[in-house]
């Protein structure tokens, strides 16, 4: 059997040697034929645009912490990196989102000594001062290129200053709103026997009248009680009081030399009597005054039970999806501006660790998110908006929309470009800020006088300091 | 047991009053009752009302018209309630186990040996009883983040609480109750203090052991505080510390938070129902002289 | 006759003994050290001597904070009175009482945290405390339960009364059960009436448990936290009225950063468990002692 497999191999083998050699045929003698080569030359690639930080560390690796921005912005955050890792190639990215615990986790992160070297920080409720004052950032101004720093507007690069130095890049801003539940505002509508639209059931104001200054507001809310029964949901910043005295109020709340405390003038009694005169009268709700999230009194207005609420139309998208019923009757106001006539300072920054073992490339990615390209996707997919002017240019924010989350996008360039930190350096702010609050109280709550109130708080906080 | 010679209408008059006293007291227990579950009621109604049934409304409606599971799939979507479980249950069965266990080995020499240093360490641990455990938080939570590296980690709930000194006191008590006797046979007998402890002695005190495991079993589910600094990501929570979080995220959503509580204590009641004697039985043991 | 031992007694005492030292006897030190600095746990602690101590004395919300914490021992006696109560009712050989018995547990199971949200829930200035109280035509209007400094404490210890009521009725009906039926025939004999026979034959009996749910029930109301995170929503009140020395612990440690501050808070409370359980280690020696 095996030898007549073995033959069977030889005879293929013969077969299979005899087809391959060909007797070659004779060949035609070749022409001279001008043969034309194509060589495609591969320019050499330019340096990537967005690559403007300088002297990236080879082979690091940083790690990013976002706040509340998943699952929503899942793939906006990977893209970014992806085109970050474009422009900054050998730099690896570490990306986590920190939602409810994002300052519990971070601080825990400072204490166990392995925090991000990138941070998403809130500008607006006053975080970046808070690490800064603990040496925990990197402060920015010398270790950014200038013509970096031309990229943002003025304003907001300045922000949060800690002895007078920025550690942020401004990322995203909000345009500060009211939504307005017309619902209550103004009535559900219907049409009467002459074929008119009438409204029942609500205050009957027009959205149109709502107020343009914040000395406006408690007759506003007087009214809708007593059209109503509707409490006003209005929430004090309760993390940053000061702040909020010298933006609504005009209230110079520390001296030039930073040494005294004067917030009891008569602009910071003004400020609070506001306040208090609304909860003698009954037309705030108490249990959300202090609340200690935006979210908490945010979530009373989309449950249906707050006539309006001030907060930025990016989140409009949450009543959306916790009750679309009322985003059917959702109006968008610009919120009144308080009396210094600056509608507030920026929204969220980027800053970087004090420590990081890649300063460069922490440098370079978060100037990386914070940059006009950058931004102007984010902006598409919210009505967030660039703290830098060339972001504007872009067609997107010329572009009419009829959706009721962009109505701010027309006058947003003009209302971000004078965002501005109008706030003191206060010293041992947390502190303060807590002093503050629990003077605040007692004339809110327990018949103290807000002169008596201010005047205890500043006395208070003053020999904090001292 | 009536004596013959007591005149008929007493006896039918003591009856009557029995009755009226038996009627008086299930009124008493069902109102006392009544105000017990009535929380329980309303957010168990609450927690199948649809967005057509009000929750808030006077006169109050208890009972929905319209009933949904909606707000459970919308807790359940959001919050792993199920991990929430897990991470309890874990907890507290590690807990249970090896605290009775370590503490039940503590209490043993403390209690049925002689050896130098038995004062100087009973006097310490008399000592670490008064600490409130609110003092050992800080320290503890340094502690967990920079020498044990557990935070956000599961044991940094279990490791603190591997022996409590209420339960070696406790557990130190029965052990003295067992006669010495049975002691000295086991050893004469040559058997090793650990043979003596598993096989003769444990025995013996098993109500204080059930007692100890009922009372650290309830004192872990309901823990709290150090769970609350410990366990930051959604998944690693514990079920109380999970139910915050949830209040966290649904605030003002009534029906949502209603359906989160009942997903979280129904079970918990089913489960006591179904060992309500052994649960009884195990916690009276406790003050037992 | 007990033998005397070398090695073996510590190797059954090691694992109780390490966890207790690290976990328990560390922290009193490091608590110590830490009440004398000023240490945000992100950065080196700083000596700064007595300050923290200073601080507190001239600290209002301290004091508040303290005096709440006093006030709230009284629900130890209401305890002691509602669940003997309870528990000399339900100790009859009645149809159906066990269910009873298993319902009054219910809040003990369902854990203060749950049963906290479910208040808060209840207690919404629109809930439904208020919509039954307008429906009867006992409020004109609803009130803010939740937002009014005066009711704040007295919400968190009708929070903490309801919930243990449960779990010391168990153990009342324990100790009940251990009083032999003699000493009642002979209070009948004596002519006592029904009431009689529990003031002078139950109460006495009673006396380990009572002591017992006395030690624990105060100790508890000392250091409450529970039931004044989830009823004020974290935030301790408005006016501070629901304040409590651990919920001051926590808020200057865990979220003001102020871990020398909260040190001394807790050596302070220190001191106090310290007179409070040398008081109830007292009274329970001479407790046992007397039943010997």
């Amino acid at each position: 059997m095996r030898n007549k497999l073995f033959i069977l191999l030889v005879l293929v083998s013969v077969v299979l040697a005899s087809c391959g050699t060909a007797t070659p045929a004779p060949q035609a003698i070749p022409s001279p034929v001008t043969v034309i080569q194509q060589v495609v030359v591969t320019p050499t690639p330019g340096p990537n645009p967005e690559a403007v930080i300088p002297n990236v560390e080879a082979n690091a690796t940083v790690t990013f912490w976002t706040f509340w921005l998943s699952p929503t912005f899942d793939q906006y955050i990977k893209d970014t990196i992806a085109r970050f890792n474009q422009a900054y190639p050998g730099v690896t990215v570490k990306w986590e989102d920190h939602q409810a615990t994002f300052q519990d986790d971070l601080k825990a992160a400072f204490a166990a000594g392995n925090a991000p070297d990138v941070i998403n920080l809130s500008v607006g409720e006053g975080w970046v001062s808070d690490y800064a004052t603990q040496g925990l950032l990197l402060p920015l101004d010398k270790a950014v290129p200038q013509s970096v720093k031309d990229v943002y507007f003025p304003g907001l690069w300045s922000e949060q200053l800690v002895n007078g130095q920025n550690f942020q890049f401004p990322w995203y801003n909000f345009v500060a709103v009211d939504l307005i539940n017309t619902q209550i505002y103004t009535g559900t509508p219907s049409k009467d026997a002459s074929g008119n639209t009438v409204y029942t059931g609500g205050a009957g104001l027009n959205t149109a009248d709502f107020p343009k200054t914040t000395d406006g507001i408690p007759a506003l809310c007087a009214t809708i009680k007593q059209k109503t029964g509707t409490l006003c949901d209005i929430r004090l910043t309760v993390n940053d009081l000061l702040s909020q005295m010298v933006y609504e109020g005009n209230v110079k709340v520390l001296s030039d030399d930073g040494k005294t405390f004067t917030f009891n003038s008569p602009e910071g009694v003004a400020w609070l009597q506001m306040y208090v005169d609304m909860v003698k009268a009954g037309t705030v709700d108490k249990t959300v005054l202090l609340a200690d999230q935006d979210r908490d009194s945010l979530n009373l207005f989309e449950t249906g039970k707050a006539a309006f609420y001030q907060t930025g139309p990016n989140l409009i998208r949450d009543v959306r999806a916790n009750n679309p019923g009322l985003y059917g009757y959702l109006a968008v106001v610009p919120a009144p501006v308080g009396k210094s006539g600056v509608g507030g300072k920026g929204g969220m920054g980027i800053s970087v660790n004090a420590k990081t073992k890649y300063p460069n490339a922490a440098i370079a990615l978060a100037q990386f998110f914070t940059n006009p390209t950058s931004m102007v996707a984010f902006s598409k997919l919210v009505s967030v908006y660039p703290s830098s002017p060339s972001a504007y240019d872009d067609p997107f924010f010329s572009a009419p929309s009829a959706a009721i989350e962009d109505s701010a996008k027309p006058a947003a360039k003009d209302y971000i470009s004078k965002l501005a930190d109008i706030v003191p350096a206060v010293p041992n702010k947390a502190d303060v800020n807590a002093i503050v609050l629990k003077h605040i109280q007692d004339a809110l709550f327990n018949n103290v006088s807000a002169q008596a109130a201010l005047d205890a708080a500043v006395a208070e906080a003053n020999a904090l300091i001292k | 047991m009536m004596p013959l010679s007591r005149p008929v209408n007493e006896h039918s008059r003591a009856r009557g009053r029995q009755a009226f006293e038996n009627a008086l007291i299930y009124l008493i227990l069902t109102a006392v009752g009544l105000v017990t579950v009535f929380p329980f009621l309303w957010v168990f109604f609450t927690s199948f009302k649809g967005t057509a049934d009000a929750v808030y409304s006077v006169p109050p409606q208890l009972i929905p018209l319209h009933p949904t599971l909606a707000n459970y799939v919308r807790v359940w979507n959001l919050l792993p309630v199920w991990r929430f479980y897990l991470n309890s249950i874990f907890v507290v069965l590690s807990v249970v186990v090896l605290n009775t266990l370590f503490s039940s080995l503590a209490a043993y020499p403390l209690a049925k040996m002689k050896f130098k240093g038995r004062s100087a360490i009973f006097y310490m641990l008399l000592a670490t009883y008064i600490v409130p455990s609110a003092l050992t938080a800080i320290p503890s939570y340094i502690l967990a983040v920079q020498v044990f590296h557990y935070y956000d980690h599961i044991q940094a709930v279990i490791f603190p609480y591997l022996a409590t000194v209420f339960n070696i006191f406790l557990l130190r008590q029965a052990f003295k109750g067992v006669p010495d006797d049975l002691i000295d046979a086991g050893r004469m007998d040559g058997a090793s203090e650990l043979r003596i402890w598993w096989d003769i002695v444990m025995p013996v005190v098993r109500p204080s052991l059930a007692t100890v495991a009922i009372i650290t079993f309830v004192e872990q589910w309901n823990n709290f505080f150090w769970p609350s600094l410990m366990l930051p990501t959604l998944a690693n929570k514990t079920l109380q510390v999970g139910l915050v979080a949830m209040q966290g995220a649904f605030v003002s959503d009534s029906r949502g938070i209603a359906a989160g509580v009942v997903m979280t204590v129904v079970p918990m009641i089913v489960f006591f129902a179904a060992l309500q004697r052994q649960f009884i039985q195990g916690l009276t043991g406790a003050v037992k002289g | 006759m007990t033998k005397k031992f070398t090695l073996t007694p510590y190797f059954f005492l090691v694992p109780a003994v390490a966890a207790i030292a690290v976990f328990v006897l560390y922290p009193i030190f490091a608590v110590v050290y830490y009440s004398f600095t000023d240490y945000s746990i992100v950065t080196p602690p700083i000596w700064v001597g007595l300050r923290n101590y200073q601080q507190l004395f001239h600290d209002s919300i301290f004091w508040k904070a303290l005096e709440h914490s006093f006030i709230y021992l009284l629900v130890t006696p209401t305890l002691i009175i509602l669940s003997m109560v309870l528990a000399i009712i339900v100790n009859r050989k009645l149809p159906g009482i066990s269910a009873f018995r298993a319902v009054f547990f219910i809040p003990v199971i369902s854990g203060s945290i749950a049963v906290g949200i479910a208040w808060r829930l209840m207690l919404d200035t629109n809930g439904i405390i208020n919509g039954i109280l307008l429906a009867v035509g006992a409020l004109k209007e609803p009130i803010q339960w939740l937002a009014e400094p005066a009711l704040t404490l007295p919400l968190c210890m009708l929070l903490t009364v309801w919930l243990g009521a449960g779990y010391y009725m168990m153990i009342f009906l324990a100790g009940l059960q251990n009083i032999p039926e003699e000493l009642y025939d002979a209070a009948v004999i004596d002519g006592c009436s029904s009431w009689q026979k529990h003031w002078y034959v139950s109460i006495p009996g009673l006396r380990p448990q009572i002591t017992f749910v006395a030690v624990i029930s105060s100790l508890a109301a000392l250091q409450v936290f529970n039931e004044v995170f989830t009823l004020t929503g974290g935030l301790g009140g408005i006016l501070q009225s629901g304040y409590t020395v651990v919920y001051y612990l926590w808020q200057q440690a865990f979220r003001l950063s102020h871990a020398g501050k909260a040190s001394a808070i807790a050596m302070v409370l220190l001191v106090i468990t310290l007179l409070f359980s040398v008081m109830n280690i007292r009274l329970l020696e001479s407790g046992t002692e007397a039943e010997a």
